[in-house]
């Protein structure tokens, strides 16, 4: 019955109000007439409450002279009436069409820049280079080509693979994807030294070409040099700058240090609360009312109530809710041995994300140690891998 | 009934006619006990929110309940909504 009560809606109706003493004869004399009555309702002995068209209206009137009744208007309802009401306010018509054409206008630009899948080109780079080329918080949207933009960001960074920009709203979502490194590689005709990549101890030199300076059980750390390109010899007056190449095999140490407790401590909650209010302005916090928490163990939650979200932007003014659960605390001591192959799984899984695949596990050990309620677990995995790396030499 | 009536009677029978249009009887509808339409009425008697009279060709239809409310009247309809309770004829 909506498309009724719509249809009522757009023709206008007023509920009249009908007093009188023959109201049965008054509503079949309406009948008689075809003027629609709906929703009659009687209000009390005298009175009745109706709903009627507004040209049955008129009709109404002159039959409610010959039925005894009088008829009043209790409310008008409906398009017309709201027409008339609105035509008398021309500046409110005015402002509604000015607020709608500002609204139109304040979305078409973009409010927000935001960029996701950057680890080593920073945010504010990224930020920067788009702004150059034109999208920036206060471009207008229909503006800025996407295709365009994301084109010339790919030429302005270098380190970006791809890029995708998209617009959602007043909203711009930059997605990147950066380019793999490459290891640099070095010409084969261009004179270079081998140096260390990690620190370890030397455990093979195999110099394919050039002199090496390091032997088996030599330290070195990251950025020594292990086989010089640089061939000095007593019978050449010159030195002789060649590309050397080849493998040097290190033991290197992984290790790492994990701690677990070994007391849980549970919190159960005993039903009584207690709520703190805190308003927000700004960095000012506010308590509003709470007074101290009468409970001695208890567990702290926190909602943040904003009187409105704008988007990713934080409205200064918030409201804190903290709600103080009492609990019971109850210690339950773990089983160490458990704990002990946890921290170990956890540990070489931590290691072997590390560790490069071709490298060979010499040796690996874990030692524990207690202190108080913590239990620490410290794994040193041994490896044997190659840890040059070929670097020019300048000239 | 009278006799022209009795052959009226007849004849829809033996046609299969609808009997409220030849006859021109009241149809009445329910909806569990919330609606009540009553098709071809003659006009209202009495209405009050616990009592509505209707006069029809059978004589007076009378609808008992509580809260009644006129959904809305023309000519060939009435449409009741509310609480009813009782439905019955009487002269």
């Amino acid at each position: 019955m909506l498309i009724l009560r719509l249809w009522n809606y757009i023709r206008g109706y007023v509920i009249i109000k009908i007093e009188g003493l023959s109201l049965e004869k008054f509503i079949n004399a309406c009948v008689q007439k075809d003027i629609y009555l709906w929703e009659i309702k009687r209000i009390n002995y005298t009175t009745l409450e109706a709903k009627v068209g507004i040209k049955g209206f008129r009709v109404v009137k002159r039959l409610s002279r010959k039925c005894g009744c009088r008829v009043s208007i209790s409310r008008k309802n409906g398009y017309p009436f709201w027409a008339h009401k609105v035509k008398k306010r021309k500046m409110l018509l005015i402002g509604a069409f000015f607020s709608c054409i500002l609204l139109m206008i304040a979305s078409s630009f973009i409010y927000s820049v935001d960029v996701v899948g950057n680890e080593r080109v920073s945010k504010e780079e990224i930020i920067a280079a788009l702004e150059e080329i034109g999208l920036k918080a206060g471009a207008n949207k229909y503006l800025v080509d996407i295709r365009e933009i994301e084109n010339r960001l790919l030429i302005e960074l270098h380190e970006l693979e791809w890029v995708g920009v998209e617009l959602s709203g007043i909203y711009a979502r930059v997605e990147v994807v950066e380019k793999v490194p490459v290891p640099e590689r070095v010409e084969k005709d261009i004179p270079c030294d081998i140096v260390s990549v990690k620190n370890g101890v030397i455990e093979k030199v195999i110099a394919r070409s050039g002199d090496a300076v390091v032997e088996k059980g030599d330290i070195v750390s990251k950025g020594d040099l292990l086989v010089t390109g640089v061939i000095q010899r007593d019978n050449i007056p010159n030195p002789l700058y060649v590309h050397s190449y080849g493998e040097v095999y290190a033991k290197t140490y992984y290790e790492t240090t994990k701690s677990m407790t070994t007391v849980d401590v549970r919190q159960e909650k005993t039903g009584e609360v207690k709520k703190r209010y805190m308003l927000r302005i700004g960095s000012m916090e506010l308590s509003i009312g709470g007074g101290e928490i009468p409970f001695e163990n208890y567990v702290i939650e926190k909602s943040v109530k904003s009187p409105f979200f704008w988007r990713n932007k934080d409205f200064p003014v918030e409201i804190i809710v903290e709600t103080y659960f009492e609990a019971n605390e109850t210690h339950i001591n773990l089983d160490i041995e458990e704990l002990k192959k946890k921290l170990h799984s956890d540990s070489v899984a931590e290691l072997m994300a590390e560790i490069p695949s071709e490298a060979e596990i010499l040796n690996s050990t874990i030692d524990f140690y207690q202190v108080d309620d913590i239990i620490y677990g410290n794994m040193i995995i041994e490896v044997l891998e190659d840890i040059g790396e070929q670097r020019k030499i300048d000239l | 009934m009278k006799k022209a009536e009795k052959i009226k009677k007849n004849i829809a029978d033996a046609l299969e006619l609808p009997q409220d249009i030849v006859l021109d009887l009241p149809k009445i509808t329910m909806i569990g006990n919330l609606q009540l339409y009553v098709e071809n009425h003659k006009g209202i008697i009495e209405y009050s929110t616990n009592q509505i009279r209707i006069y029809t060709k059978l004589g007076i239809l009378r609808v008992l309940g509580k809260n009644l409310l006129l959904k809305n009247i023309v000519v060939e309809e009435i449409v009741i909504t509310g609480e009813i309770k009782q439905v019955e004829f009487y002269d």
